[in-house]
């Protein structure tokens, strides 16, 4: 790059005290000669600062008094993905937070502009990839409201009954991470166990452990199998006592409850209006669940009261998880003993072309209300399909909670509200 | 013996051939809209479970204030709100999805923005929950929400200069010639070469062959 | 005939000379390495050191704690309870990346991730290795014609197992964990081949494919 030419070297200033005026041939080959293309570690010529854009922005970034900006970057050793978070604290007490998404932004809207009907279903699988069957259940429903078909009862009963297996290991999980985040190893394996178990039954019944693949516009893939059943009933029988034994750990816990409760208290005013949903709203008191407000698939017809607890600190929207995971089991044996015979998918061609139209679906996914608008322009592929996915407006409510905890807890407090990172940045 | 379905073979009124979760209780919320939001609401249009109304873009803040605050709506909570690009000559769509419990049906509120000057107030004076879904419609489709107090970049780098979900973003039919491929990254500017980026309305307004 | 057993009265004395004579070395399958074989006794000790080390490395490989995306939760699981990597010595996920030896790429990388990713990397002190889990990482995957994914992690840092699956399942993992010792105590790995040379880290503009 630089040739080494024959220059006089650079004088000393004349006088001590005046500046001395940096070469600025020296400075180009301080930033040219570096090897860069042998080694990416941290540049060497930084990326020009940009300056705060916008109000909040400045608010943020602009340091006080023994402030100081603290990174917790997209890897760190909670488990909830790739999140940043700024953090502004004075000392050790959180000031304020600026959340930095988009470490996982995929593009899969525009992805699915391109895919026929039946491909969305699979390209929504891994944005909120721990419920993945609640992911594909909405755009089935707004599809089929496109094209005008109902799915047939019994595959509206398996896909309630996928969809609350799916509730059940992901609200244990948020329990197991919970615990991780504050500092026990032990409940996220117990948590994983459970998951194991529900994840091979329905690995049975679609093929897949994890991105199931299973909905399809019209019902679902597949009929219950033997093996289904069995793993089924094995679990069944057991899970009721697995899921005290696993939650007395934390539920009695002296230390669990002294680091959450109090701890994030999220009013029900301030709940809705930044548009949480789902148990974070419910643990707050508003009951607010969309398979009773709206009630979908066959919600209607099995019997369920709405769970809240009035506190709205981390530890009700632990308690509250735990109550709905009970609930969930609940449901399963409602929906198994009333699973009626026949068909479990309409019969509709593989490439669909519904009539021109719009849709909204919104059910109730582990995390909130998950909605899905759909546009058809009578081709094969969706004109817009927009998701909504309810750990994207949980991640709001950062802001309002954390100031004046510790560092240490806004670890418990995100566990608590159970983002998942995928669902977030789409 | 298969359960067949054709599309649309139902009722002509409502078009559904399905169990009506809403059978005419739509009715009392059309008849409001009427009432109290006959100057704003426009072209209304009613499935079995959803309302739908278009409001214009000046009125769009007091309209979703009365909806939200008169005790006859009490459209309290804001479900969804999207942006849709409908084309090149065309115009975006804000819409914003909300519910009520007084209502059994979901309403949709449809605001047509400009597409040459895509401006719209922003509402999160009435729902702060409406920051994030606003920073995604400004990264995503580049509608500018004035009056919104952090708008910028949510999913993509702060320095990218593109708005993907607009239709004349095209994707790659070969995903070696996009951007994405590795061959430079979007973080570092000084590296990008967008020439591949067929984004017409981005880059309008930058001289001819610089990018 | 090994080296630890004493040799038979009427037995002739043979000092392997070549690596593939050896017994000990075909055990621990190292008649590859390139400082399995000795030419002396005199050799023997200090060499035999070297993939006793390999050996060490091999059975307490620490990944780090980076996962990005599903499959994510499916190396959460081959390191939790029904499948164990623990058994394997892999139980302690590093949190920080100056205490880890293997980078499990688990989950899509995009563009705006990418440059942490790398930085992760170049964090970690050699010996490292990476295995690629999913296909995301592997090819891009199910994005493939994405605005904002990177189309494999390869086109970033060199990488030693790609274990594909979307996710894999958790025997899945584990087979490309064991492949990836197997690459530890043949000393095949990117390492291992730069050991000798140096690093070569592949940058951002030097990779175009």
């Amino acid at each position: 790059m630089t040739t080494t030419k024959s220059r006089p070297a650079p004088e000393p200033p004349a006088d001590p005290e005046e500046p001395r005026i940096p070469d600025p041939i020296a400075l180009d080959a301080l930033a040219t000669a570096a090897p860069r293309q042998e080694y990416f570690g941290f540049d060497i010529v930084p990326p020009p600062d940009r300056p705060p854009q916008t109000e909040r922005e400045v608010e943020v970034y602009t340091l006080g008094d023994g402030e100081m900006l603290v990174n917790m970057g997209p890897q760190h050793p909670s488990t909830h993905g790739v999140m940043r978070l700024v953090v502004k604290v004075r000392g050790e007490v959180v000031i304020d937070i600026d959340p930095v998404l988009g470490y996982l932004h995929r593009g899969i809207e525009k992805l699915c502009e391109e895919a026929t009907y039946t491909t969305v279903l699979t390209y929504v699988d891994p944005m909120d990839y721990m419920s993945a069957m609640h992911n594909e259940h909405a755009p089935a429903i707004a599809f089929e409201k496109l094209y005008g078909i109902t799915a047939p009862r019994r595959a509206e009963y398996i896909r309630a009954l996928v969809v609350e297996l799916n509730r059940v290991f992901s609200h244990g999980l948020m329990m197991g991470f919970l615990a991780l985040d504050i500092g026990g190893l032990t409940p996220i394996l117990y948590g994983f166990i459970n998951r194991d178990e529900v994840v091979e039954m329905l690995a049975a019944i679609s093929g897949q452990r994890m991105l199931f693949n299973f909905f399809r516009v019209g019902g679902v893939n597949f009929d219950t199998n033997d093996e289904f059943m069995n793993r089924l009933g094995r679990w069944r029988a057991n899970v009721l006592d697995n899921v005290e034994m696993n939650e007395k750990i934390l539920t009695e816990n002296e230390i669990f409850r002294a680091r959450t409760r109090g701890m994030g208290t999220l009013t029900a005013k301030q709940a809705i209006d930044l548009g949480v949903s789902g148990p974070n709203l419910r643990a707050s008191g508003v009951p607010f669940d969309v398979r009773k407000a709206h009630p979908y698939c066959i919600y209607n017809e099995l019997e369920f009261d709405v769970i809240t607890h009035p506190e709205g600190d981390t530890y009700a929207r632990y308690m509250q998880r735990i109550a709905e995971l009970k609930q969930s089991i609940h449901l399963i044996d409602q929906i198994v003993d009333k699973m009626p015979h026949g068909p479990v998918q309409a019969q509709v061609p593989g490439i669909i072309r519904p009539r021109p139209g719009r849709a909204y679906a919104a059910i109730e996914s582990p995390r909130g209300l998950y909605s899905v608008y759909a546009i058809s322009d009578g081709g094969p592929n969706p004109y817009r399909f927009r998701m909504r996915d309810p750990s994207f407006i949980s991640l709001q409510v950062m802001p309002k909670l954390m100031p004046g905890h510790l560092i240490a807890d806004t670890m418990a407090i995100m566990a608590s509200l159970d983002p998942i990172m995928g669902g977030v940045d789409k | 013996m298969g359960h067949v379905c054709r599309p649309g073979s139902g009722p002509a009124i409502l078009g559904r051939r399905r169990a009506l979760s809403a059978p005419a209780a739509a009715g009392p919320l059309v008849r409001l809209l009427s009432d109290r939001l006959a100057d704003a609401a426009s072209e209304l249009w009613t499935d079995e479970d959803t309302v739908e109304i278009q409001v214009p873009r000046d009125k769009i803040v007091d309209s979703l204030r009365t909806l939200r605050d008169d005790a006859d709506f009490g459209f309290f909570f804001l479900a969804d709100a999207a942006a849709v690009d409908y084309g090149v000559g065309n115009w975006f769509e804000v819409v914003y999805h909300l519910y009520s419990d007084r209502h059994p049906t979901w309403l949709r509120v449809r605001v047509k923005v400009d597409r040459e000057n895509p401006v719209t107030p922003t509402i999160t004076s009435l729902w702060e929950g409406a920051m994030f879904h606003e920073r995604e419609m400004y990264d995503m489709m580049g509608i500018v929400f004035e009056g919104n107090r952090d708008l910028r970049r949510i999913y993509m780098s702060p320095d990218y200069r593109s708005f993907p979900q607009r239709k004349d973003f095209l994707l790659p039919d070969d995903a070696a010639d996009s951007a994405a491929a590795g061959n430079k990254p979007l973080e570092r500017p000084e590296t990008w070469d967008l020439s591949k980026l067929q984004d017409a309305a981005a880059h309008r307004d930058e001289p001819e062959g610089q990018v | 005939m090994a080296i630890t057993t004493p040799p038979k009265a009427d037995e002739p004395i043979v000092i392997p000379d070549a690596a593939g004579d050896d017994p000990l070395l075909g055990e621990f399958g190292m008649e590859n390495h390139p400082q399995g074989g000795f030419h002396g006794l005199l050799e023997v000790i200090p060499t035999r050191a070297d993939y006793i080390l390999d050996l060490i490395r091999a059975n307490s490989l620490w990944p780090l704690l980076s996962g990005l995306s599903c499959c994510a939760i499916e190396m959460m699981s081959t390191a939790t309870s029904v499948n164990d990597i623990d058994r394997f010595g892999m139980f302690p996920f590093r949190a920080s990346p100056r205490q880890a030896d293997v980078l499990i790429v688990a989950g899509t990388l995009t563009t705006k991730m990418a440059g942490p990713l790398v930085r992760l990397w170049a964090q970690m002190p050699e010996p490292k290795w990476c295995v690629a889990m999913g296909t995301c990482t592997t090819s891009g995957g199910r994005f493939k014609r994405s605005y904002s994914v990177v189309q494999g992690v390869d086109r970033v840092m060199p990488v030693d197992v790609y274990v594909p699956g979307c996710p894999p399942r958790p025997e899945g993992l584990i087979y490309g964990l064991m492949k990836l010792q197997e690459l530890v105590k043949q000393r095949r790995g990117q390492w291992g081949t730069y050991a000798d040379r140096g690093p070569d880290l592949r940058s951002w503009e030097g990779d175009v494919r």
